[in-house]
């Protein structure tokens, strides 16, 4: 008994090892079939790679622990490689990538059915004969690694969830009959502001799980329905565009006007502060005319061939979001205190030797004064002026400001003859002489404004600091006698 | 009305009713177009915008200024019209004249005022301070008329003369403003309301009447004339409390 005692002993140890323990294995791992094992000789290994005839190239290796963890892991490989098996391995022949994957993903549908696929809305748009212009399975997927739907686990993140099918051209379809390719670019998403958010972040109502169908009359709709979402985190801004000519024109019926996403991009959008000619490139988008105005004056030929950061652009006159219409009188009396955002600034205006008085001598002027005072009124009524007042940008030009000495001195003076005569129709030709620019009365400039100013700052107080002697003589007088 | 006159004294008539009018008018207007005008000058002030946006804004303050100064236009140029025909043919004294007493007539006030001379300086129907302020105004007021009208009309203005004119004009009036105002409201009011020979008020111009003994005082050249009494009478009449203390200084 001792001997055969230990001899069955050992071999049983020997089965538990050798036979049991390789099938219980097995068994947990959920049995690949018996091809697979086959296959994988091969496709476990680097190296194996597929070339196209347009020397596009697949590696033809199987990440075996994707396939595993995967849906589809008791399935077996020719149950979606069709045209293979353990005794077959065509050699095929394929023009491209595209059309590899195109054909790869017949097999998918030999199980999921069209009218299995057609249960999620999403898919209708790819049922098409082409398949070269939509998706297929596998673009969205995956292949070997395709897990559960269910389990929401499958991507990193939801960003990538969604570019893996919105990475490619895909068709929106509206109403009209208009379609719109979009493909999201995901390294412009990296790039952008937003990269941190997550796209259900801005596309409301869509997620991992939900991909509701919608329809919008027109693309511009759908652009203007979508730029809605902005404001959820950037509602100060939105109030502000509340105000703006373009919103006005947009609530009168106009799609053109521009909304958030038309010049601050979508997928990518940059940072608002970046160099001032993007900013002006965004209204040129729009406003081909007037830029190409802006780009001859003074302060664009420095944006855009010094890239001089100092110089306005079409923002710091017309603000960013709240633009308001700039041909009202409203506007027009802004102008000065545009204009003095820069001019009566001493640091800037002394990097270019330029005076900061420009501002004060206009204000303390006839007209400034004028104005400034319209300004005021309209605070205590709600009447508005009914005189356009002359402001900096009659004489100097609105997006053609020039430089007022040198060469186009003669220009601004002929603006100035031009623009006085609109509110004083009868003015002659040595009229606007009698407005002595900007500069403060001088023995060279405005010689008798000078003289005259002189004699009185020397003759008041010369007269009314001998009435008082005298009268405070008559009083010392007066209190000495009693 | 309170006279500054404790004692019972004859009341002389000094200005008649056609005069009375006269400063009312000029009272009035020139208050007015300081108001507007000086709160145009001073428009960084509080008060000024203040008074502006109470008028109903800067055109209608601008409209009211330059309307009360036409007002005022007119009545000086009916004044310098009347003192003219009665001058030229009515044979009216020229009591407003300047003349070179005038001058002694000041520098023995100030030699008064320092104790030099025991007595003020004796004058006619108007001293050296009235006719100051009457050719200032007449003067200034000629001056203010004329730029005003410039600033009022520089279109026309510039048809015919240079466009420097109308900044000069400019300058001129606001300045002008400026002195004719601090002259008004430190030596028109220290002389008729705050001096103490009237305080609380000289109302002369108003009642058109004065007491003798001021009349005494202040102009005794005139009243000599008027009473056909020599004018060391007068002064001998006159036992004001000035002299008395003065004698005795």
């Amino acid at each position: 008994m001792k001997k055969t005692d230990r001899i069955f002993s050992t071999a049983m140890v020997l089965f538990i090892l050798f036979v049991l323990v390789p099938l219980q294995v097995h068994a947990g791992k959920d049995g690949p079939a018996e091809d697979e094992q086959t296959c994988l000789n091969c496709h476990k290994s680097k190296g194996l790679q597929l070339t196209f005839e347009n020397k596009e190239s697949l590696p033809l290796q199987v990440d075996v622990k994707e396939l595993r963890a995967s849906v589809h892991a008791g399935l077996a490989c020719a149950n979606c490689h069709t045209d293979f098996s353990i005794d077959t391995h065509l050699k095929r022949k394929f023009p491209g990538k595209r059309e590899y994957t195109i054909k790869a993903s017949r097999g998918c549908r030999l199980c999921h059915s069209d009218r299995q696929i057609k249960t999620k809305k999403i898919h209708l748009s790819m049922l098409t004969d082409d398949k070269t212009k939509v998706p297929v399975c596998v673009d969205c997927h995956g292949f070997h690694s395709i897990k559960r739907i269910s389990g929401g686990k499958v991507f990193e993140d939801e960003t990538q969830y969604c570019l893996n099918c919105h990475k490619h051209k895909l068709g929106l379809h509206f109403k009209s009959g208009d379609n719109l390719f979009f493909q999201v670019d995901p390294s412009h998403i990296q790039q952008s502001v937003h990269s941190k958010l997550g796209c259900s972040d801005c596309h409301l109502g869509f997620s991992i799980d939900q991909h509701p169908q919608r329809n919008f009359k027109s693309r511009r709709d759908y652009s203007i329905a979508a730029s809605d979402t902005c404001r959820r985190c950037h509602f100060d801004k939105y109030t502000k565009t509340l105000e703006s000519v373009h919103y006005t024109l947009l609530s009168q019926g106009d799609l053109r006007a521009p909304v958030c996403t038309d010049c601050h991009g979508s997928h990518f959008i940059s940072s608002g502060k970046s160099e001032k000619i993007m900013s002006a490139r965004r209204c040129q988008k729009c406003h081909e005319d007037i830029f190409a105005v802006y780009s001859s004056s003074v302060h664009g030929k420095a944006l855009l061939d010094e890239r001089n950061q100092d110089v306005p652009i079409c923002v710091d006159c017309h603000n960013v979001h709240s633009i308001e219409d700039p041909r009202t009188f409203d506007y027009r009396e802004k102008v000065p205190g545009v204009c003095g955002n820069c001019h009566a600034n001493k640091a800037i205006m002394a990097k270019y030797g330029l005076s900061t008085e420009v501002v004060n001598t206009y204000l303390q002027d006839f007209h400034g004064i004028t104005l400034k005072f319209y300004k005021k009124q309209k605070e205590v009524s709600d009447k508005s002026s009914t005189r356009p007042i002359a402001v900096c940008t009659d004489c100097h030009g609105i997006h053609d400001i020039a430089k007022a000495r040198g060469q186009s001195a003669a220009a601004v003076k002929a603006n100035l003859m031009k623009r006085c005569r609109k509110c004083h129709a009868n003015a002659t030709r040595n009229f606007p002489e009698s407005w002595i620019s900007h500069y403060e009365p001088s023995l060279e400039r405005a010689p008798l404004v000078y003289i005259i100013n002189l004699i009185y700052k020397i003759f008041i107080p010369f007269m009314i600091i001998g009435l008082i002697l005298q009268i405070l003589l008559h009083i010392w007088r007066y209190a000495v006698n009693r | 009305m309170v006279t500054s006159e404790p004692k019972e004294s004859a009341r002389l008539r000094r200005f008649g009713t056609y005069r009375i009018v006269e400063h009312y008018f000029i009272m009035i207007t020139f208050s007015i177009l300081v108001l507007t005008g000086l709160s145009q000058k001073f428009h960084e002030f509080e008060l000024s915008n203040w008074i502006i946006i109470k008028l109903g804004g800067i055109d209608m303050a601008r409209l009211i200024h330059r309307y009360t100064g036409l007002v005022l236009a007119a009545a000086t140029a009916q004044h310098l019209a009347v003192a003219s025909i009665g001058l030229v043919f009515r044979k009216w004294p020229a009591s407003m004249v300047i003349n070179a007493k005038d001058f002694t007539d000041a520098i023995d006030n100030i030699k008064y005022y320092f104790g030099v001379t025991n007595s003020p300086a004796l004058c006619d129907r108007y001293d050296y301070k009235q006719k100051f302020e009457y050719w200032g105004v007449v003067v200034g007021g000629v001056l203010m008329i004329f730029t005003g009208l410039i600033l009022w009309f520089p279109t026309l203005v510039a048809r015919y003369l240079p466009g420097e004119l109308i900044p000069a004009a400019k300058a001129t009036h606001t300045n002008e403003a400026l002195l004719a105002f601090l002259v008004i409201i430190i030596w028109h009011i220290y002389n008729s309301i705050f001096s103490p020979e009237v305080f609380p008020l000289d109302t002369s111009i108003f009642t058109g009447g004065i007491s003798r003994e001021r009349m005494a005082h202040e102009h005794p050249v005139e009243l000599a004339r008027a009473e056909g009494k020599p004018l060391e009478e007068i002064i001998a009449g006159h036992h004001g409390e000035t002299y008395k203390i003065a004698e005795g200084d």
